[in-house]
């Protein structure tokens, strides 16, 4: 059992298994009708992964997500490490950032509805807002902390400052950076299904909140185990490109020190 | 034009602004001239300023007072021809010891073919052949500068500027740096200022010494060391002559007077 247990994908799937018996339990036991049994919300899945329309749905939801994370990372990195590498831009912005961070950005769906409308790019432009800040921060401070001799020894090669912000700056603050993106994906998903939980339109949230509304509750159980898988594999791709990228920067214990 | 002055810093001091608001005077009339060809140490106690005036030849810190020519050419900020080779290594940790050393060739605009075929002559050179696809951080300190230097000399800077690149090393890594610093050395003789705080290296690597006092940092002494060149460290350590050098100048060093915080 000892062994088992610490082969990989073993515990984790030990933790899942756990959290479904749980939750089949606690369902049966306590009878509430807004909670079904684990078994029966998770025989909606197929019904749900088979239907061409909620298929649809899930796809629209990522792609506006998906447009909404690449528009963020776009905007935010650059500003970041502008942040990192100038104490102007940085007082510029710090203070603009610090009072938008805490604003849940889902609560101001309404009023970017009411510019925008209730379609895509409402919906995009929360996304977009939700990841930004996360990406500014930690490209901020990933910025901040490049080793002022490794900027020397670029410009010593006759490399000059805008050049140096993506040619040095970038690469050397990219570990930090997918920090920050990793929590804007996070967040990008969050967003994504409460925009749709206020814009009623089309999506994954509309879905899940439909069904909520007409109390079947056996399809919001199973929307919300969507989620949470989505969730999952768009985290475990995320670190394997992380690790991609940034293997260089993967902190290793076969290290030999003090030869030559 | 073979013994003329590559660098000439004339007169130069830095103030630095202390987080108070005020001026912290880190150098004081600093005037030294170096010939194309020589190399030179600056030594001193640690504070003392000697990195802060390598850092204005190199272009990296503006001077308060001052000048600095370079080959003639007044020194407004870095360039290829002084490359630097930091104590901190400063290595690009996303690029291979290969894409580190061929780094400021592809910079310049050299072909890709031959900027690979140089970066591979200098890291035989510095003795890590095998290693080419490696990262920093697979590295040991003294393997890292290495790297560094011949990531430096790739790009073929008249002037070498090395600020304490042996001091984060341990005293076996170093003394072989020392070594084959010197062994590259001979072969095309580029003009080097070289900052150290140990007596010792300064003397065996260089041809002049100059001895700097702190707080202000100025060069209270300039010493040539006539010892014959190849050198070699074993012959040198009994020879009389270095032996002389080295108590001189640590004696030049323990002034008591500089001991005052």
């Amino acid at each position: 059992m000892g062994r088992v247990a610490t082969l990989p994908g073993v515990p984790p799937l030990i933790a899942c298994l756990a959290l479904l018996v749980a939750w089949e339990f606690a369902a049966r036991v306590l009878g509430i009708s807004g909670l079904p049994p684990a078994s029966d919300a998770l025989a909606q899945l197929p019904a749900i992964l088979s239907d061409p329309e909620s298929l649809l749905n899930i796809a629209a939801s990522l792609k506006r997500m998906a447009i909404g994370f690449a528009l963020a990372l776009v905007a935010a990195v650059p500003i970041g490490l502008m942040m990192g590498r100038s104490r102007t831009v940085a007082a510029f912005f710090n203070p603009l950032l610090m009072s938008i961070y805490p604003v849940p950005k889902a609560a101001l769906m309404p009023i970017i509805m009411l510019w925008l409308g209730i379609g895509d790019a409402s919906k995009t432009l929360v996304i977009f807002l939700g990841v930004s800040l996360p990406v500014i921060y930690h490209s901020y401070q990933g910025s901040r902390a490049v080793e002022e001799k490794i900027l020397w020894s670029a410009a010593a090669m006759g490399m000059r400052a805008p050049a140096r912000l993506f040619r040095i700056v970038l690469p050397a603050a990219l570990p930090e950076i997918l920090v920050g993106c990793r929590t804007g994906l996070v967040l990008a998903l969050i967003t994504m299904v409460t925009s749709e939980m206020i814009a009623r339109q089309a999506g994954v949230g509309n879905i899940l909140f439909n069904a909520l509304d007409m109390a079947q509750y056996d399809t919001v159980y199973a929307m919300i185990v969507v989620i949470g898988v989505l969730g999952y594999v768009l985290d475990v791709a995320f670190e394997r490109l992380r690790l991609h990228l940034v293997g260089w920067a993967a902190p290793t214990h076969d290290i030999v020190v003090g030869t030559t | 034009m073979a013994h003329a002055a590559m660098i000439e810093i004339d007169s130069v001091s830095k103030t630095f602004e202390t987080k108070q608001g005020k001026g912290h005077l880190a150098l004081t009339d600093i005037s030294l001239s170096v010939k194309d060809g020589e190399f030179v140490s600056i030594l001193g106690p640690s504070g003392c300023g000697k990195s802060t005036l390598l850092y204005i030849v190199g272009g990296f810190v503006a001077p308060t007072t001052g000048s600095t020519t370079v080959n003639g050419h007044l020194v407004t900020g870095p360039g290829p021809d002084r490359g630097p080779v930091f104590q901190e290594f400063a290595l690009f940790p996303w690029k291979t010891v290969l894409g580190n050393v061929r780094y400021g060739l592809d910079q310049a605009g050299v072909p890709a073919a031959e900027a690979e075929k140089r970066a591979r002559e200098l890291i035989a050179m510095v003795h890590l052949s095998g290693y080419e696809s490696f990262y920093p951080k697979e590295l040991s300190g003294g393997m890292k500068q290495r790297v560094a230097l011949a990531r430096t000399l790739a790009y073929r800077p008249n002037i070498l500027l090395m600020d304490e690149p042996f001091g984060a090393l341990d005293a076996h890594t170093r003394t072989r740096l020392q070594n084959d610093l010197l062994d590259i050395w001979e072969r095309d003789r580029k003009t080097v200022l070289f900052v150290t705080h140990g007596v010792d290296e300064a003397v065996f690597l260089s041809d002049r010494v100059a001895v700097m006092t702190r707080s202000p940092g100025r060069i209270k002494e300039t010493i040539s060391i006539d010892l014959p060149r190849p050198r070699d460290r074993a012959t040198l350590l009994l020879d009389r002559r270095y032996q002389d050098y080295v108590v001189g100048i640590e004696r030049l060093m323990e002034d008591p007077q500089e001991e005052a915080p």
